[in-house]
């Protein structure tokens, strides 16, 4: 089979389609990631011994189950408890509950990473626990964080195919669509993983740069 | 008769199996400045610790000035402090500590103003111009907008006593503040030290190694040994006529250590 750049650029306004919905699923998707991944790393250290058992058996079971069987729950057997919810909502959902467990990690060794001389500081200047969370823990735990969190945000751009699964047309959708009309499967799959490889790298760079930045910011 | 500002009555500690104070009391009165001396481990930094609050007592009662520290009232029952009366209780106690402790991210001034700020509601303008005040006293005026990452551990230590006296705490307590210095360092911390006790009258609780300091600073020296006081009096009795044998061996292996009184 040789390449046909004819075919190619007649699918491309396709890919492009796909391709938009693919970064808008990634990016909310990452955006539950971060806040609920926080959520349940300081549900995990909360004093209440209950909180953090629920908290973490809900974060392993989530943790143990493949993302696929959880779009297919979320999209396909939700639906029958009477919650509909449409392709995207149900894919960001499941990639930003999923993935919120693994971040969750993240900021606890973040958060433990903080000696404990910044907690006595903080408790000898008075600040109460929120005070000392907000501008003193957070705030120095997060620049440590940012290479595994722009890793884990590379890393659920990669597992946005998924979602053409439960019929989100984001690029892989778009490009299996392509395929399955002409039977030519070699310019859809080279482009998707093209563009897959070119916004890895750019988010990495990018990554790289803001955590220099805030490092200088220090 | 004034009372004591801080009262320790019968206090007991333990890590696990090891008991690090045994029955300990201790009145303190207001003004007084307070040297405590002893080996490592004899419990004089944890004594500090729990009245910051940082430990729990095991046994025991604590009083600062007139009121309960680890206990409150509650339907006329004595009961364990919740963290509110432990807020309210810590807001006259400063304290500065070996290891500075600065906040890292936050720029000097920002170390300093950040819990006036935000624990009582200080208008920025009002933080800031009272931290310049307290960075001037320092010493360290022109290193405001600096981070503490670019400075010396004797400027970390001067800022960290800056930033707990904008808090205007009645006691202050120094927790072996210039041990982790190096020797060329350690006197631009203890003259900012000798300013306060001459400057100031607050109430001061100092853990040091620096006997001549000690002999200086204090009213009262405190010898700890093994979780309890094994003598206590004038630093001139306590440093020129040690009356234990024990007081006598650890001011000798410290002088011979090269510490001078």
């Amino acid at each position: 089979m040789e390449w046909n750049w004819t075919f190619a650029f007649a699918i491309l306004p396709h890919l492009l389609e796909g391709a938009k919905t693919t970064i808008l699923a990634t990016f909310l998707g990452f955006l539950i990631a971060i806040v609920l991944g926080l959520a349940m790393a300081l549900g995990r250290r909360s004093q209440q011994p209950w909180i953090a058992r629920a908290v973490g058996l809900c974060a392993d079971f989530i943790r143990g189950t493949p993302l696929l069987v959880q779009l297919y729950v979320l999209f396909f057997v939700l639906p029958n408890m009477g919650v509909v919810l449409s392709p995207l909502v149900a894919g960001v959902i499941g990639l930003g509950l999923h993935n919120a467990t693994y971040i969750a990690e993240v900021y606890r060794a973040g958060i433990e990473s903080i000696s404990r001389g910044q907690w006595e500081a903080s408790k000898a200047c008075n600040l109460g626990i929120s005070q000392t969370w907000r501008h003193i823990i957070i705030p120095q735990a997060i620049p440590p964080m940012i290479p595994a969190l722009a890793n884990y945000l590379i890393a659920m751009f990669k597992e946005t195919p998924l979602l053409s699964a439960i019929t989100v047309y984001e690029i892989m959708g778009e490009a299996l669509g392509a395929a399955s009309r002409t039977y030519r499967y070699l310019e859809p799959v080279t482009m998707v993983g093209v563009f897959f490889l070119i916004i890895s790298l750019v988010c990495a760079y990018f990554a790289r740069v803001i955590e220099e930045r805030v490092r200088i910011h220090q | 008769m004034t009372n004591p500002i801080i009262r320790i009555k019968n206090i007991s500690k333990s890590f696990g199996a090891v008991r690090v104070l045994d029955g300990l009391s201790i009145d303190v009165m207001p003004k007084e400045r307070l040297a405590l001396i002893g080996p490592s481990g004899s419990g004089k930094t944890t004594i500090l610790r729990i009245l910051m609050t940082l430990e729990r007592i095991n046994d025991g009662h604590i009083e600062i000035d007139g009121e309960q520290l680890y206990h409150m009232q509650r339907a006329g029952q004595l009961v364990p402090a919740d963290e509110k009366h432990l807020a309210k209780a810590r807001q006259k106690i400063g304290m500065v500590f070996q290891h500075f402790n600065l906040f890292p991210h936050k720029s000097v001034i920002d170390n300093i103003t950040l819990a006036p700020i935000v624990t009582k509601g200080v208008a920025k303008p009002k933080a800031e111009k009272r931290a310049m005040e307290l960075l001037d006293m320092v010493g360290l005026a022109d290193k405001a907008r600096s981070m503490p990452s670019a400075l010396s551990g004797g400027q970390k230590q001067r800022v960290a006593i800056a930033r707990a006296l904008a808090l205007q705490p009645e006691i202050m307590l120094f927790d072996e503040v210039t041990s982790a210095l190096d020797p060329e360092l350690v006197e631009e911390v203890l003259s900012v030290l000798w300013q306060l006790s001459t400057e100031t009258d607050m109430t001061m609780l100092l853990v040091t190694h620096e006997m001549g300091f000690a002999h200086d600073f204090a009213h009262r020296v405190l010898f700890f040994d093994r979780g309890k006081i094994v003598e206590e009096g004038k630093p001139d009795d306590i440093f020129r006529q040690p009356k234990h044998e024990r007081t006598q061996a650890f001011l000798k292996k410290i002088l011979a250590a090269g510490h001078r009184i």
